[in-house]
């Protein structure tokens, strides 16, 4: 479907007006997913990625399958790697990544807006050292052909995945959610785990107080209970 | 809708998974319509807008936004990135959570700025950012997401350990 860039742009703020919505209610941050499972221990953010992620895959590639949507198509290289490794430094320094910068802002936060307008004087500095000579350049590395300067291996994409094997690409897509979804399950059962080492703990602490409890309480007789409290410390 | 249920969207927090839900759906409309969701394209092309609006045409001598990035206000991926500061300031103001934090620290005013600087260095060099690598290029099984996915890992994980450092000092 063919759009004039006007309605494209429509289509984009009508988009974006409720992604910043929703992220802004639910608190959700791309950094957070990364940041708390690997500093905390702590996986809201991380889930709610998996699951975003599963969802797209299957929708992305069955389109695909059928020759549909607009999949992207750029330079594929090291520079991703390094690229992105350089930006998930500055996101967890910043606290905020593109969405939560600009959502962040939203909400008032000074810190954020400082994030964002120096998230643009790096974009302009890099500007300045930007060569289409080093620049892996997309035809050669978006042709399907194995190509290692561009870490290309012949499958560039679900869509060349198709081409080249002639198996439709929501079958690749269906295992990539099958392997996302493999993450989601050790991370729910790592989950319970942790809740039930905690809880355990709890308990624990709790029997210890009061058995201290019963035998201060016992001498004086005031409290009825001291039988329950001592079976149940008795089971443990 | 009643006012009263209305009310309830701003009351409540929406769970993460449900809230992401709803944007996988709507990111899926949006990659048949135009594209799959991206930020760092239009912020790309904010930073040439407003580049240009300094330097005149003096800009088109920079290759990068004569041949890479033309400045150009019909750019799609800038509303969508315009479009979530204007939800995010209704779902704010709506929910009486639009206050004016400032960092107070200047540990944490030069970490932004740093962290800033990093975010916008490395979409550039990348040609993506976070957004298109789990949201548009990994759904779409594209190499350079895998690519980027181990990058922004190792990357997060780095700067997890300088941002513990930095806090505990």
């Amino acid at each position: 479907m063919e759009m004039s860039s006007l309605t494209q742009c429509l289509a984009a703020f009508l988009f974006g007006s409720v992604v910043g919505f929703l992220v802004q209610r639910s608190r959700f941050c791309n950094t957070a997913a990364l940041r708390d499972a690997m500093l905390f221990k702590s996986y809201r953010n991380t889930k709610a990625l998996l699951v975003c992620m599963m969802i797209l895959t299957i929708g992305f590639t069955a389109f695909i399958s059928v020759g549909g949507g607009h999949p992207m198509h750029f330079e594929v290289g090291l520079n991703q790697v390094i690229g992105l490794f350089l930006f998930g430094i500055g996101m967890v320094l910043a606290g905020a990544c593109t969405v939560s910068t600009w959502v962040k802002s939203g909400e008032g936060n000074v810190g954020a807006m400082w994030a964002l307008l120096f998230t643009f004087i790096g974009m302009f500095l890099f500007s300045l050292f930007w060569s289409s000579t080093w620049w892996p350049p997309a035809p050669q590395t978006m042709t399907g052909g194995v190509d290692l300067a561009g870490l290309q291996l012949g499958f560039a994409n679900a869509q060349t995945l198709q081409q080249q094997t002639g198996i439709p690409a929501i079958f690749f897509g269906l295992i990539q959610s099958l392997v996302l979804g493999g993450i989601y399950y050790a991370i729910v059962r790592k989950e319970r785990a942790m809740a039930a080492a905690r809880e355990a703990a709890v308990r624990a602490a709790e029997q210890t107080a009061k058995t201290a409890s019963a035998t201060i309480a016992s001498p004086t007789g005031a409290e009825g209970d001291d039988t329950d409290t001592l079976a149940t410390a008795g089971k443990g | 809708m009643r006012q009263g249920e209305a009310m309830q969207l701003f009351k409540k927090t929406i769970d993460p998974i449900v809230a992401l839900s709803i944007i996988a759906l709507l990111d899926i409309f949006l990659f048949l319509v135009v594209g799959a969701w991206t930020v760092g394209g239009g912020e790309t092309m904010i930073t040439g807008l407003v580049a240009k609006l300094f330097m005149g045409d003096q800009i088109y001598r920079i290759p990068f936004w004569k041949f890479a990035f033309e400045p150009t206000p019909y750019y799609w991926k800038i509303y969508i990135s315009l479009g979530m500061f204007f939800g995010a300031i209704v779902a704010a103001v709506g929910s009486k959570e639009f206050y004016w934090r400032v960092p107070r620290h200047l540990s944490e005013w030069i970490m932004i700025t740093i962290g800033g600087l990093l975010m916008g260095i490395g979409i550039r060099l990348a040609f993506v950012c976070n957004v298109s690598t789990f949201f548009g290029l990994t759904p779409e099984m594209n190499l350079g997401g895998y690519l980027s996915v181990s990058g922004i890992i190792v990357g997060a994980w780095v700067g997890s350990l300088i941002y513990k450092r930095v806090m505990e000092a």
